[in-house]
């Protein structure tokens, strides 16, 4: 890897969170971004939400649990080509069916030779590491509460409640927040560099950066008091109507669901203050100077309206971008005008000139949501471009591919 | 086929949804009136039609005769002939069920702008969830009375699958009770045909095939949901065949126009992959082209939605029952869309329908 690859900016941190709309590939940015440091040298954690199986087979976490890191071998994957067109990528294709095994040896070569850079700030020669892990959001949960909880039995009390047992993934952004605890574990390993953060699909921004801010506040809320006990002194017209509420609510059920709530909250006494030192640090860690954080988004108008409304919520958050990732830009390819020249059979040449013209007109489509998606960035801040395979990553070398030809718009 | 009543759309995030969902209720408003309803506050489709919807629902929340509505159910009336669009949210819903239970309105409006109430209506998210489905049951219920369709612009399949299960997660936690009852009354509506559907859409892509697959066995099988049909959206129309491709591809040529000509003909082998595949998952599918067109605005709605139609309404379908033999496109395909839908009638057919539509293509 070069020093003129864009992406060097973002990989040169201890932290890169990955936020977005969803379907827009951001764990398989994520997973690229994180092959691309490591193969520029670094010691680098990715932590993947939900990928797709192919994805997970290409990083081997297939048919393995993968709730702690894996080793991904990088042999073979320094070398591999950009794509710059069309034709690039049917030339890959067609390299992969007939001589693969020669291509890894030559790229193999290669890197022997040297023809491999270091990050910026290490030895060039340092060997980079990639390990791979999927957030697997209740056990994780699970482990903070044995870990947090008093005693044994208060942590099997959490475990058997019923809100904790059919509600824990959706109470308050529990997945978000299990995320930024593991993220957390991660960043501190000290034979880590880099930590790479693909994020659970959201529609706000804010959803994941939130997380630990909402759960704490629900944990030490005076809603605890509300919902079954006592009432404190010193309540307001707006405690009474909640509290009216509530019991309505609880009449309405015929349960004792709001207690069973109340319950969890309260199980989880002992714990909050182990939770706000942590919660605490994984702020600290979002805004520090070494975490970049990027917006990955796809060249469509209703993506790129979402990404604009992520980037403003990460202004308001006061969280600055590194960088927008357009993800699955259309590759180049010939004009109709160069079809036209060609000497084609006339019916042959029509049908091309139409397969270019249709081609260039997504082509159109595109550059207009990227202008749209390029107007109100705030000065500074990158655009960046993921290309289209035109399949889904099946491989390392795939994602190898699109770290490699992550290009600036 | 009947139509259910009310058709929520969902699909794996850049399939289209909301392009195919604002298709729909053109479609569907040509035949009959027609409610669009979003479920966030974006209001993509409906942005997509050109009814921009500058009122905020929620500034209308002083307007007494609004109230007893729901703040958000205010219907819209559009541009665009028996078409109106509303827009749902949770926030809304839950404000209209407060409102209901607190009687005293300057109470009720305080309590919502609390902190406190927020962390409780936080530690109850399936509430949240369970009073928009109540809405839809209501709307559908209204819609039936007057005789209209309505199409739900759904979020991500993800997403849709979670809001769909909160019906059966209440029951499991209030065994008994008020609530229960009205878990149940959801669930049974979700579960009527005739009321209720879901429209997968995909694309001719690994993962969204996989997506919908999948949803398509949640729904089908652990909430008991109908799928009307899975719209596969942006099929290219064929255009070369193998042996022109080869042509192209002699030595000696420019290698980047067999590329264009592979690249071309790759997205249609794998929409007739796709196609396959979903029928013989027993998805009833419903195929769009895709449109080359340098913007996706109403004019290309307006395409999506002919094509819709003739596949949802074909002019024979009189003769329903009758399938397998795809050998002549409706006639009112007026796109340049490859015109087989492949009628699956029941499992046992697809297969056949799929061989003998592709045996038409040219490739």
């Amino acid at each position: 890897m070069t020093t003129a690859n864009p992406s060097h900016g973002l990989l040169a941190g201890r932290l890169l969170v990955c936020l977005g709309p969803g379907g827009v590939g951001k764990t398989t940015v994520s997973a690229a971004l994180a092959l691309g440091a490591a193969l520029a040298g670094r010691q680098v954690d990715v932590m993947t939400v939900d990928p797709a199986p192919r994805l997970l087979d290409a990083l081997g976490l297939g048919a393995v649990d993968a709730a702690e890191p894996r080793v991904v071998p990088l042999d073979g994957l320094a070398d591999v080509a950009q794509v710059a067109d069309l034709a690039g990528l049917f030339d890959l294709a067609d390299a992969a069916s007939a001589e693969s095994s020669n291509v890894v040896e030559l790229a193999a070569a290669r890197a022997r030779a040297g023809g491999v850079g270091g990050a910026r700030r290490r030895p060039a020669r340092r060997a980079g590491r990639l390990r791979a892990l999927r957030l697997d959001p209740k056990r994780t949960f699970d482990a903070i509460v044995a870990r947090h909880a008093p005693s044994p039995a208060a942590a099997d009390a959490i475990m058997q409640n019923r809100i904790y047992r059919n509600l824990s993934q959706a109470l308050a952004g529990v997945g978000d927040y299990m995320a930024m605890e593991r993220l957390l574990e991660l960043s501190e390993q000290p034979a880590t560099d880099l930590v790479v953060l693909d994020t659970p699909p959201a529609r706000e921004a804010l959803d994941f950066l939130d997380a630990p801010r909402r759960l704490l506040d629900l944990l030490n809320s005076r809603a605890v008091t509300l919902l079954g006990g006592g009432m404190r002194r010193g309540f307001s017209v707006v405690d009474l109507a909640a509290r009216a509420v509530l019991s309505a609510f609880d009449r309405l059920t015929g349960l004792h669901l709001l207690g069973d709530v109340q319950a969890f909250v309260r199980s989880f006494d002992g714990m909050y203050a182990g939770f706000a030192e942590r919660a605490a640090r994984v702020q600290q860690l979002l805004i520090a100077g070494d975490t970049a954080v990027v917006v990955v988004t796809t060249a469509e108008p209703e993506r790129t309206a979402q990404a604009h409304e992520f980037l403003a919520a990460l202004s308001t958050a006061g969280i600055e971008p590194r960088a927008v990732i357009v993800n699955r830009t259309l590759p180049a390819t010939v004009s109709a005008a160069q079809v036209a020249r060609a000497a084609l059979a006339p019916a042959l040449r029509r049908k091309l000139e139409r397969a270019a013209e249709d081609f260039a007109a997504l082509h159109q489509r595109e550059a207009a949501a990227i202008v749209s998606l390029r107007a109100g960035l705030p000065a500074g801040l990158k655009l960046l471009a993921v290309p289209d395979l035109g399949h889904e990553p099946a491989e390392l070398a795939d994602l190898a591919r699109l770290g490699r030809s992550l290009a600036i718009l | 086929m009947a139509l259910a009543r009310l058709i929520l759309v969902t699909g794996k995030g850049g399939t289209g949804k909301s392009a195919v969902a604002a298709a729909l209720a053109l479609c569907l408003a040509r035949r009959r009136p027609t409610l669009l309803v979003d479920l966030d506050q974006r209001m993509w489709a409906a942005r997509m039609l050109g009814l921009e919807s500058s009122d905020n629902p929620r500034d209308n929340s002083d307007d007494a005769a609004a109230h007893d509505k729901g703040a958000a159910a205010i219907a819209r009336p559009g541009a665009i002939a028996n078409l109106e669009t509303i827009s749902l949210s949770a926030g809304t819903e839950l404000e209209a069920f407060i409102e209901r239970i607190v009687p005293i309105k300057a109470i009720a409006r305080r309590m919502l702008q609390s902190r406190t109430f927020g962390y409780v209506s936080a530690a109850l998210p399936g509430l949240e969830a369970f009073l928009m489905l109540e809405r839809l049951r209501i709307v559908a219920g209204r819609a039936a009375l007057e005789d209209r369709y309505v199409v739900v612009d759904a979020p991500a399949t993800g997403s849709a699958i979670e809001l769909l299960s909160v019906p059966g997660a209440l029951k499991q936690i209030a065994p008994l009770g008020t609530l229960n009852r009205l878990a149940a009354n959801v669930e049974s509506f979700l579960a009527d045909a005739s009321r209720f559907a879901v429209l997968l859409t995909l694309t001719p892509q690994e993962l969204a095939l996989r997506e919908a697959l999948e949803a398509s066995d949640v729904l089908r099988g652990r909430l008991s949901v109908s799928v009307a049909a899975a719209a596969l959206n942006c099929v290219p129309p064929p255009l070369f065949s193998r042996r022109e491709i080869d042509e192209l591809d002699a030595p000696g040529a420019d290698r980047r126009f067999a590329c264009l000509a592979q690249w071309r003909a790759g997205a249609g082998r794998f929409a007739a992959r796709t196609r396959r595949e979903a029928s013989r998952a027993g998805l009833r599918v419903v195929e769009l082209p895709m449109l080359f067109s340098p913007a996706m605005g109403r004019a290309e709605l307006e395409e999506l939605s002919r094509a819709l139609d003739a596949r949802l309404f074909p002019p024979n379908s009189g003769k329903s029952g009758k399938s397998g033999k795809s050998g002549k496109p409706p006639t009112s395909a007026g796109s340049a869309g490859s015109a087989n839908v492949a009628k699956s009638a029941g499992a046992a057919r697809p297969a056949k329908s799929a061989r003998s539509a592709r045996s038409e293509r040219p490739e």
